[in-house]
């Protein structure tokens, strides 16, 4: 019952981080911002093969008695969340040192986004490489 | 560290889904357990010695003994 509600919140959520990920582009590509556009496909796409990944995988392991979490996906988890935390700090900081010269942000909004997409790839990432990994 | 966590599952006829239904985690934990590349809790330890007749000690072979 547990891992039922917590497999359906997973849906609840990449679902509305994948459709804002999309009106984000869309609203991009609207005004002509095509690099934005790209960034929010880009992004709204990796967490759409993400999401589809840990359903299979969730539905696959519920079907066959496992439970969606134990005790080492927890620690592959923490690990990976705490390793894209501390990259995000550096990502920041290096959107509000070069939003001003090298990136033109069309607003706030829209560097807070990029930001977000891509702490949501770190974490995939780092997710899949502590996965593999001894720990 | 190295395990007879393998060993002990052939003794008794239990595949790693058997076992990682019995102590209650997901076939990879059990996999990396028999691989030697997870440290599992002191709980975890208790559980699959639990499951497999045996004891911590027996199960568990570190590196430095």
């Amino acid at each position: 019952m547990k891992d039922k509600i917590r497999m359906t919140a997973i849906i609840i959520i990449s679902l509305l981080v994948i459709t804002t990920g999309a009106l984000f582009s869309l609203k991009s590509f609207a005004i002509g911002e095509i690099a934005g556009g790209v960034a929010g496909v880009f992004i709204a796409t990796t967490i759409l093969v993400f999401a589809i990944f840990v359903f299979i995988r969730g539905n696959r392991d519920m079907k066959k008695g496992f439970p969606l979490q134990d005790e080492r996906s927890r620690k592959v988890i923490e690990k990976a969340t705490s390793k894209a935390f501390y990259v995000s700090l550096y990502l920041l900081l290096a959107i509000g040192f070069l939003s001003d010269d090298l990136i033109k942000f069309r607003d706030v909004s829209q560097a807070i986004s990029i930001a977000v997409g891509v702490m949501a790839i770190l974490f995939a990432v780092f997710w899949a490489y502590y996965n593999r990994k001894e720990i | 560290m190295k395990t007879r966590i393998k060993e002990l599952r052939a003794r008794y006829d239990l595949t790693q889904e058997d076992l990682a239904r019995k102590v209650g985690v997901r076939r990879e934990t059990i996999l990396f357990l028999e691989k030697g590349k997870y440290n599992p809790s002191l709980g975890l330890a208790h559980k699959v010695a639990k499951a497999l007749k045996t004891t911590i000690d027996e199960l568990f072979v570190f590196d430095d003994e």
